[in-house]
C-alpha cells in the first residue's frame, strides 16, 4: 500500500478538456492511474482519451464512483469549484494550480478542515506513487518503486531527491507534494502520521524551505510521534531575506521562519538535517534503505 | 504588491480610520506650499517602497520654510537604498504622547487572519515581541465568524490597552479589518497609531500589501496601476515576462523552475561562487519563455549560466529550443552548464549540447555545480557524498 493513493482510489480529472488538463490526463493514464472521468462546465458530453465528461461534479461522482479529484481549473475559478467537489462527496482533492487569492485560499482551508477532507495544494504539483499511479504533473521517469517516503513544500525539489534516490537503487513508496503557497491546505504534521503508520514506508525525507512555521510544527510532532527516521532539507540558507513588507508576522512568529530556527528545532527532534540534497544518499546508506 | 504609504492614508481616511492632513509633492516648491497649509514643524516623508526608509534618512523635519526648502531639495536628490526619490508626503509634526501598534496579517500554519496590537509600538516593535511578550496580544480570526468589536476589545485589554483610548482603538481593528479582506491584503498595519496631546488617535504611518494573486480583482479599486511600482528595472521585466527575478550581485547567472530548487541551486552556487540573480520560471515552461528568461539574465554582466529546471507540466525540450534559439541569434559564448530532467529528457540533453551546452544528466544539482567550478577553474566544496 502507499499514502492517500490506492488501488481503490477513483479519480477524476477538472479542468480536463484545458491543453494542459489533456495532457497531463493522458500522462497519468499511461502511468496507470484509475481515471474514472472528468469535469468541464459546458463540456459536458465530450470525451477525453476515451473518459466521459461533466458538466458538474455531482452528476461525475454518481456515474463513476469517482472518490478523489485532480485541479488543473484557473486560478480565479478555483475556489467555486472547490466547495462544489466537497459538495458532491470527493474526499481527496490534489490542487495544481498556482496564484491562487490567498483569501480564496482562507476560505478552502476553512471549509476542508470543518468538512474533513484532505487537499494537498495549492501549488502542488501532486502526489505519485512509484509504479502504480499519479495525481498530478510529476515527470514519471525520476520515479523508482521502494519503501522511502517523501514529503515536500517545493515540487521541483522532491523530483530533485527522488531523482537522487532512484540514481542509486533506493525507491520511493510515495511522493507528496504538499504545495509551496503561503497557506496550504494541509499540513506537514498530518502527511507524516500518514508516513508513520504506512507498513511500506521504512524512513521519510522531508523537504522544507524558509519561511512560515510547517518545518517547527512538523518538528515538534516528529519528536512525540515518530519512530521511523527522517531527514530534511531546508531550502532557502543563502537566499537573500524577502523583502520586509511589515512587523506583524515577525511579531507572532518569533525566530520561527529562518533557516537556523527550523533547522535547530528538526536537530533537537532527532531528524537528520541535510546539509545539501546530495548527502541524502549517505543517510540513506546508514539506514540500508531500498 | 506594497502600496505607497500616502495610497494606504487615502485608504484608511475613506474607511474611517483617523489620519493626519497630508498631501503629495513632486517638487520643491510644491513640498513649500503644502507645509504652508499643514503647518510647521513640518514632516517630510519620501514615497519609496523599501523598508526602514527612516533609518535610511528618507524621513526628515523642518522648523523653517527655509529649512523645509533645502530638506525637501535634498530628499530629491536622494536615492533611499538605490531608489530615487520621486514623492514625498508632507504633513504637520504631530505632538505624539504614545504609540500603539495594530496590524492584520496571515498565520499561514491554521490558514487564518491574525491581529496583533501592542500598547508599545514604533520602531522596536519585533524587540518588544522578544523582551516584552506581556505587552503583545494575538488573536485569530475565524474567516465565516468574522471580527466583531468586542473580540478587539477583548484583544486589546489582554495587550493591557488603557481604558481611555480603548474603544476607539477597537473601532479602528475593526475597520482594519475590513481593509483587510476588501484589500484582499497580505499585510495590513499601523505602526504607530498615536495618541497625541488632546487625547485623539491618528494612524501616522500606513503599510498595506495586496495579494499579487488577487490584483486582478483589487486593481479596479486602486489609484495607481500595479505596473511600474517595483523599483528595479530587471525586477520589472521579470513580472512582465511572468517569472519571479530577484536581481543579487554575483556573477552567475541561474533559472531554475520552482522556488525551492531555485533556492537550492543558490545554495549549492554559493558554496563557492555567487549567483547574479534569482530566476524562477514557475510552472509553464515553453520556448518562448526561456528565450526571455535568457534575454532578461544577460542584461548585465556575467562569467557565466546555470540552468536548472524539471519539465512537468509542459514537456521540456520545448524550453531547450527556447534556450539555444537564444544563443544562436546573440551569439553568447558564456559558459553555460545545464540541468534539465523530465519529460523528453533525452531528446531536451541533445538540443541543448547543439547549443553548445555542457549537459548534466545526473539528478544531483551539486554535479552540476560541480561541473561549472570545473569550467571556471574554481574550487567547489560541494558535490562529493
Amino acid at each position: 500500500m502507499s499514502i492517500l493513493l490506492n488501488d481503490d482510489t477513483r479519480v477524476i480529472v477538472q479542468g480536463i478538456t484545458g491543453k494542459i488538463g489533456r495532457v497531463q490526463t493522458k500522462w497519468m493514464l499511461e502511468y496507470g492511474t484509475k481515471i474514472v472521468g472528468g469535469v468541464t462546465p459546458g463540456k459536458g458530453g465530450n470525451t477525453v482519451e476515451g473518459l466521459p465528461v461533466f458538466n458538474y461534479v455531482d452528476d461525475a461522482v454518481k456515474e463513476t464512483g469517482a472518490n478523489a479529484s485532480v485541479f488543473f481549473v484557473p486560478a480565479a475559478f478555483v475556489l467555486d469549484a472547490f466547495l462544489e467537489t466537497i459538495d458532491a462527496g470527493i474526499d481527496f482533492i490534489v490542487i495544481v494550480p498556482e496564484h491562487i487569492p490567498v483569501h480564496d485560499v482562507i476560505k478552502m482551508r476553512d471549509y476542508a478542515d470543518e468538512k474533513g477532507v484532505t487537499v494537498m495544494g495549492p501549488t502542488t504539483p501532486g502526489i505519485l506513487v512509484p509504479g502504480k499511479g499519479k495525481m498530478g504533473i510529476m515527470p514519471a521517469s525520476l520515479f523508482a518503486p521502494g519503501r522511502v517516503g517523501i514529503i515536500s513544500r517545493s515540487g521541483t525539489l522532491s523530483y530533485e531527491f527522488a531523482g537522487i534516490l532512484s540514481e542509486k537503487k533506493i525507491g520511493q513508496s510515495t511522493v507528496v507534494g504538499m504545495g509551496a503557497d503561503p497557506v496550504v491546505l494541509c499540513n506537514l504534521p498530518r502527511i507524516l502520521a500518514m508516513f508513520e503508520n504506512d507498513p511500506d514506508t521504512d524512513a521519510v525525507i522531508m523537504v522544507g524551505e524558509v519561511g512560515g512555521e510547517q518545518e517547527e510544527k512538523a518538528a515538534e510532532f516528529i519528536s512525540v510521534h515518530m519512530k521511523k527516521p527522517v531527514a530534511s532539507y531546508i531550502a532557502g540558507r543563502f537566499s537573500p531575506q524577502g523583502k520586509k513588507m511589515g512587523h506583524a508576522g515577525a511579531i507572532v512568529r518569533g525566530s520561527a521562519g529562518t533557516y537556523e530556527g527550523k533547522t535547530r528545532a528538526l536537530r533537537e527532534a532527532g531528524v537528520t538535517v541535510l546539509e545539501s540534497p546530495i548527502h541524502v544518499h549517505a543517510w540513506a546508506e546508514k539506514y540500508k534503505l531500498r | 504588491m506594497r502600496l505607497h504609504e500616502y495610497e494606504g492614508m487615502d485608504i484608511f481616511e475613506a474607511f474611517g480610520i483617523p489620519v493626519p492632513n497630508r498631501e503629495v509633492a513632486r517638487t520643491v516648491d510644491e513640498v513649500l506650499k503644502i507645509a504652508e497649509k499643514t503647518g510647521y514643524p513640518a514632516i517630510l516623508k519620501s514615497q519609496v517602497l523599501v523598508g526602514g526608509r527612516g533609518l535610511a534618512g528618507g524621513i526628515r523635519t523642518a522648523e523653517t520654510p527655509a529649512e523645509c526648502r533645502t530638506t525637501a531639495k535634498a530628499l530629491f536628490e536622494t536615492d533611499i537604498k538605490g531608489l530615487p526619490v520621486q514623492e514625498i508626503m508632507v504633513c504637520k509634526k504631530a505632538a505624539i504622547e504614545r504609540e500603539f501598534y495594530l496590524g492584520i496579517t496571515i498565520d499561514g500554519y491554521s490558514g487564518k487572519p491574525v491581529v496583533v496590537a501592542s500598547i508599545e509600538g514604533g520602531v522596536h516593535i519585533e524587540k518588544t515581541a522578544g523582551t516584552s511578550p506581556d505587552k503583545i496580544a494575538s488573536f485569530k480570526i475565524d474567516p465565516k465568524f468574522g471580527f466583531y468589536p468586542y473580540q478587539a476589545l477583548a484583544l486589546l485589554r489582554r495587550a493591557g490597552f488603557p481604558a481611555k483610548p480603548l474603544t476607539a482603538c477597537a473601532d479602528i481593528l475593526v475597520r482594519l479589518y475590513k481593509i483587510f479582506q476588501q484589500y484582499e491584503a497580505m499585510i495590513v498595519e499601523i505602526n504607530p497609531l498615536a495618541v497625541l496631546a488632546d487625547g485623539s488617535l491618528a494612524a501616522v504611518d500606513a503599510v498595506l500589501e495586496i495579494d499579487d494573486s488577487a490584483l486582478f480583482r483589487v486593481k479596479k479599486n486602486l489609484s495607481l496601476s500595479p505596473e511600474g511600482r517595483i523599483g528595479n528595472r530587471l525586477e520589472r521585466k521579470g513580472k512582465e515576462i511572468g517569472v519571479t527575478y530577484v536581481d543579487l550581485d554575483g556573477d552567475i547567472g541561474l533559472i531554475s523552475s520552482g522556488a525551492g530548487l531555485g533556492m537550492a541551486s543558490m545554495d549549492i552556487i554559493g558554496h563557492g561562487m555567487k549567483p547574479a540573480n534569482f530566476l524562477e520560471t514557475g510552472g509553464g515552461i515553453t520556448a518562448d519563455l526561456l528565450y526571455k528568461c535568457m534575454d532578461l539574465i544577460l542584461m548585465k554582466p556575467l562569467r557565466a549560466i546555470f540552468i536548472n529546471i524539471y519539465g512537468g507540466i509542459n514537456p521540456i525540450h520545448e524550453g531547450a529550443k527556447g534556450i539555444v534559439r537564444y544563443i544562436q541569434e546573440h551569439g553568447v559564448t558564456l559558459p553555460i552548464v545545464a540541468k534539465a530532467l523530465g519529460n523528453h529528457q533525452e531528446e531536451t540533453w541533445e538540443i541543448l549540447k547543439s547549443g553548445g551546452i555542457h549537459v548534466v544528466t545526473e539528478a544531483a544539482t551539486e554535479k552540476a555545480v560541480d561541473r561549472l567550478a570545473a569550467l571556471l577553474n574554481t574550487f567547489s566544496p560541494m558535490g562529493r557524498p
